[in-house]
This record gives C-alpha cells, structure tokens and sequence, in this order.
C-alpha cells in the first residue's frame, strides 16, 4: 500500500517535471514560465522527494530538510528572477 | 529575550537536528552553543501572533498550491496580468520577506517587486480576459 503511495507521488512529480518544463521552449514571456516552472520545480520535486520520504522512512530527518530548503530556495528565486526580469522600475 | 527570539533559536535547532540526527549529549550541546553563538540581527521582530498565524498560513499554501497546480494543468491559464496587492500594517522585513514567499509559493501568482510605500506587485495568471 505504502509502495503504492510513493511510487504515484513519484511519478506525480515527474509528471508535473514534464509538464512545467517543456513551456520553456516556447514563446511566452518569462514570468508565464516562471509560472509552470514552481509546478515543476517546486511541486514536482518535492512531491518526488515526498514519494522517496514513504519509501525509506528511515532517512525521514534528510528527506524533510531537502523538502523545507527546496521549498523554501527554488520559491525565493522564482522570486528573485521575477523581480531581475521586470526592469528598471520606478527609480 | 522576546518571543521571536525563541522562535528564532528553535529554527535553528530543527535545522541541526534533521541535519545531524543525533541526540547524543555532545551534539545537543554543540547544537545548542551554535544557535546561540550565530548572530541574530536586532531590528523591530513584530508581534509574535502576526509570526503564528504566517506559518500557519504556510502549512496551509501546501495543498493549496497543489490544487493551484492542478487548475493550471487541466484548464489552460492563458491570460496575464499585475496586480497591486496591499501591504498588511505593522510588517517587518520577517513578515514580509514570509509574505512574499507565501504569494509566490503557489503557482498562479509571484511577487515581482514590494514598494516600500506599501504593495506589492503580483503578477498572476488567469484563465480569460475580463469583460
């Protein structure tokens, strides 16, 4: 049962991986990419490492570290590129 | 010592702790010494329920960026546009930076830039034009 959960929570990231990545080829602005890339980036690897967590349970203090940094990096330089991208501004 | 200030110590213990897994006496005391030795900055921290009700608030953006994602996923979110979004009073540079974060973590909205006069600028997609 457990095998079960972590194998889809695995292959829900890699779809969401696919899914966020392959827009980059095409012609939207950056932050529309930027957009399908905290699906993928953010989403889909923790819910791959969430799926790693159910299958060896025994590394559960690594595993919830590399979830809270992941989350907490890859959303602060979705912001950060965000910002870099929106020019000049108001000064 | 204020509140924060406590929150800010058991921070830095979680981070040893799920880093070195080990609850020998010699690590608990190295752990200890380090998150009281690191430098803590001492600008104005806020109110301790406004820190509470952010991290809960964070907790709570887990699910609701999955849903997030998969409303993008299913129904195409062609359309873009900015947004101002205000500032709510007596925000720290901890709140906002946790603000910021909880805006951008979920999939339909990022911060691009925060106006010190008090916006923020979210760029977020939608699924049509306005009528």
């Amino acid at each position: 049962m457990i095998e079960f959960f972590s194998y889809s929570c695995i292959v829900i990231g890699i779809i969401f991986w696919f899914w966020g990545t392959l827009p980059l080829i095409g012609k939207r602005s950056v932050l529309f990419k930027l957009h399908s890339l905290s699906v993928a980036d953010t989403l889909g690897s923790m819910s791959i490492v969430f799926g790693l967590l159910l299958k060896i349970p025994s590394e559960w203090p690594l595993l919830l570290l590399a979830i809270i940094t992941l989350a907490i990096w890859n959303t602060v330089l979705g912001y950060v590129l965000a910002y870099c991208s929106s020019g000049g501004g108001e000064q | 010592m204020d509140q924060i200030a406590y929150l800010d110590i058991i921070l830095r213990l979680t981070i040893w702790f799920l880093l070195t897994s080990d609850f020998s006496l010699a690590n608990i005391i190295i752990g200890v010494s380090i998150a009281f030795l690191l430098p803590r900055s001492y600008t104005s921290s806020g109110a301790l329920q406004d820190w509470l009700r952010v991290l809960w608030e964070i907790i709570v953006a887990i699910p609701q960026a999955y849903v997030e994602a998969l409303q993008i996923m299913v129904r195409p979110h062609n359309e873009e546009e900015i947004v101002r979004e205000r500032v709510k009073p007596r925000r720290t540079p901890g709140l906002v930076f946790l603000d910021i974060f909880l805006i951008t973590f979920t999939p339909k909205t990022i911060v691009l830039k925060y106006h010190e006069q008090g916006w923020y600028e979210v760029h977020r997609v939608r699924r049509r034009k306005k009528r």
